[in-house]
């Protein structure tokens, strides 16, 4: 019974609705005009924040920690603090000086010099790339292998040299290449080795025997210690705990936590900004339909009141402004998406050259579309309640007579 | 306003003939249940033949008001002074309007009311197309189209012409004495409603003894 009276009124106002599409389609109008450019001011601030944050939190050099100096950190340390579960990637690395390893492919005539990078499985610089393993594998930075000329399956001979009881020494590795890490892991000339490759370097610069590789020299039983290590934290949000942590155990450390506070600092800001325009923008769009559809109630005093006549109950007449500004909301909701899509494309194309491919300037999720549904259908039924509070109102002896 | 006493029988036709200001919609709108009377002694109305009278002076009393409002859908059609038609309702919709809120079937009386009252061929035509006297006709029709008990017209015809106002006005209590149903009709325009035939409704204006007030007293 509620059903058919409900109904009912759908109809009527559905009916009364239609048939003033001019007056319609103006509050349509004016709500698109006021949803549309916020919902591209919105897909700005989304847009542009959201790729500056995704490079802060994809690049993986935000995530790293780099310790100052060098230390004395025995295996055991590192361990420990792998164990830790902001860390994502930890692995000691040897002596900077000791590191270096010249490179020479059968193809290029040039002689590189390359610093050796320890890496192991799950090195943020590697995502997606082959991990070298054993004394013969490495992955060469793209700036090493284009000056080698060499791609990946390659082989490249590698040599390490030292002074040892006072003459010259130089030994040969021959090495495969297993993969070309891209300029942005490694700017400069480099060689992601294994850490026991990178201990064998360190072994032979140092005097010390390598029998595995036949390389003689003196016999050391002491516990290896490394001067620094490669620390990359899970997300952006862990590097400043785990650098505070550090810094209280004495080591001080390197990180870019200050370009990621400008940009979580720009994106508060942003978002503040953003939110009191929208306010202003669906407070004020929401007096405007409330007043319109206020004057409606008096512009169809005698039509209410003939339904009140005809047997319309307080309840059902409340629900005829409600539909109607559901209808409103509803519609320039769409007008204003409508909007938005057209305009985020033509942005988008604007500023194709000087973006990177799939970010995009101007850009919603759908859960924003919804969002903005959500808010538009909340102001309007906020609107259209207090004209129906006062269509309830009317007498139906009103329809009786002219007024 | 005063009714000491009003007794009106199913299907009689009544006139309430007057200047306008003696209270003639006062007094209509208290019998179409829609204005409270400030005191209320006995007021009692039998929806059809044989059926128990119902108080709606208790209803009134306990501010039933949705009680009111489905015994006026159910049981009572109005004719106003100027139509009162939904604009964005076809003629066919406008008057089919209280059948459908009854959720009574189709059956051919919108359709027959409308060629009784000669605006068949306006039926699917949206009200402002209409003469002011076609809308009465459909006014007329809405009224009736769900076959109520009382149909009460508050000077149905004020806004015509003389001549299509009288025509109007007989084609109305023609209509109504087919259907047999009870009609009250306010109008300041007596000299035609004589000859329908129409019980008038005595009622006489008077001053209050201070002198401060008159008083209408209705009786009959």
């Amino acid at each position: 019974m509620i059903l058919k009276r409900v109904k009912n009124v759908v109809w009527l106002a559905s009916r009364d609705y239609r048939n003033e599409w001019q007056m319609s389609g103006f509050y349509l109008l004016a709500l698109a005009a006021v949803l549309g450019p916020m919902m591209i001011l919105f897909g700005l601030k989304f847009g542009i924040i959201g790729s500056l944050l995704g490079n802060l939190i994809e690049d993986p050099r935000n995530r790293e920690i780099h310790p100052v100096g060098s230390g004395r950190y025995d295996s055991a340390w590192i361990e420990q603090l792998r164990k830790r579960s902001e860390i994502d990637f930890i692995i000691p690395r040897t002596r900077s000086i000791a590191a270096t390893m010249q490179l020479k492919s059968d193809i290029s005539s040039r002689i590189v010099t390359v610093e050796m990078i320890s890496t192991d499985h799950g090195d943020p610089l590697l995502q997606g790339f082959t991990i070298p393993k054993g004394l013969r594998q490495l992955v060469l930075s793209a700036s090493a292998a284009g000056k080698l000329n060499v791609a990946r399956g390659d082989r490249i001979s590698g040599s390490l040299s030292r002074r040892f009881n006072g003459k010259s020494e130089r030994v040969h590795l021959e090495l495969t290449l297993v993969d070309v890490a891209p300029a942005g892991s490694f700017p400069r000339d480099g060689a992601f080795v294994s850490l026991a490759l990178l201990e064998t370097a360190e072994d032979f610069r140092d005097g010390r025997a390598v029998p595995s590789l036949g390389w003689t020299g003196d016999i050391d039983d002491k516990p290896r210690s490394y001067p620094g290590f490669r620390l990359y934290t899970r997300s952006i949000y862990d590097v400043a705990p785990i650098s505070k942590a550090l810094e209280k155990i004495g080591i001080e450390v390197r990180t870019r936590a200050a370009d990621i506070e400008i940009v979580s600092d720009m994106d508060r800001n942003l978002t503040a900004v953003f939110w009191v325009i929208a306010v202003i923008g669906l407070v004020g769009f929401s007096f405007s339909l409330g007043a319109s559809l206020w004057a409606n109630v008096d512009r169809k005093r005698k039509e209410l009141s003939v339904l009140r006549l005809v047997g319309f109950r307080t309840g059902d007449i409340v629900w005829f402004p409600v539909i109607q500004s559901f209808y409103t909301a509803a519609l320039g909701w769409v007008m204003a998406s409508l909007i938005f899509l057209g305009v985020a494309h033509l942005i988008n194309r604007m500023f194709t050259d000087q973006l990177e491919r799939g970010d995009n300037v101007c850009q919603l999720l759908p859960e924003h579309f919804l969002i903005a549904f959500g808010l538009t259908i909340a102001s309007a039924f906020l609107a259209a309640g207090m004209a129906g509070y006062r269509a309830a109102r009317i007498e139906p002896s009103e329809g009786l007579r002219e007024i | 306003m005063r009714v000491p006493s009003l007794q009106i029988a199913l299907g009689e036709k009544i006139a309430l003939i007057g200047e306008s200001g003696c209270g003639k919609s006062t007094l209509l709108d208290m019998l179409s249940m829609t204005l409270r009377p400030s005191k209320i002694g006995s007021f009692r109305f039998r929806p059809e033949r044989g059926a128990d009278p119902v108080n709606v002076a208790e209803l009134w009393r306990k501010k039933r008001l949705n009680k009111l409002g489905d015994l006026r859908r159910l049981r009572i059609g109005y004719v106003m002074q100027t139509g009162g038609l939904l604009p964005y309702l076809t003629v066919r919709e406008n008057i089919g309007l209280s059948r459908r809120l009854l959720d009574m079937p189709d059956d051919d009386l919108v359709e027959t009311l409308a060629a009784d009252l000669g605006i068949r061929r306006q039926l699917d035509k949206l009200p402002h197309l209409l003469s002011v006297g076609e809308r009465q006709r459909v006014a007329i029709g809405r009224a009736l189209a769900h076959r109520p008990s009382i149909v009460i017209a508050d000077e149905p015809t004020a806004s015509l012409d003389p001549i299509t106002a009288e025509r109007i006005m007989s084609l109305f209590i023609e209509l109504v004495d087919e259907l047999n149903i009870t009609v009250i009709i306010a109008s300041h325009a007596w000299r035609h409603i004589n000859r329908l035939g129409l019980r008038h409704l005595s009622h006489r204006t008077r001053k209050k003894r201070n002198g401060s007030m008159t008083e209408t007293v209705v009786t009959g």
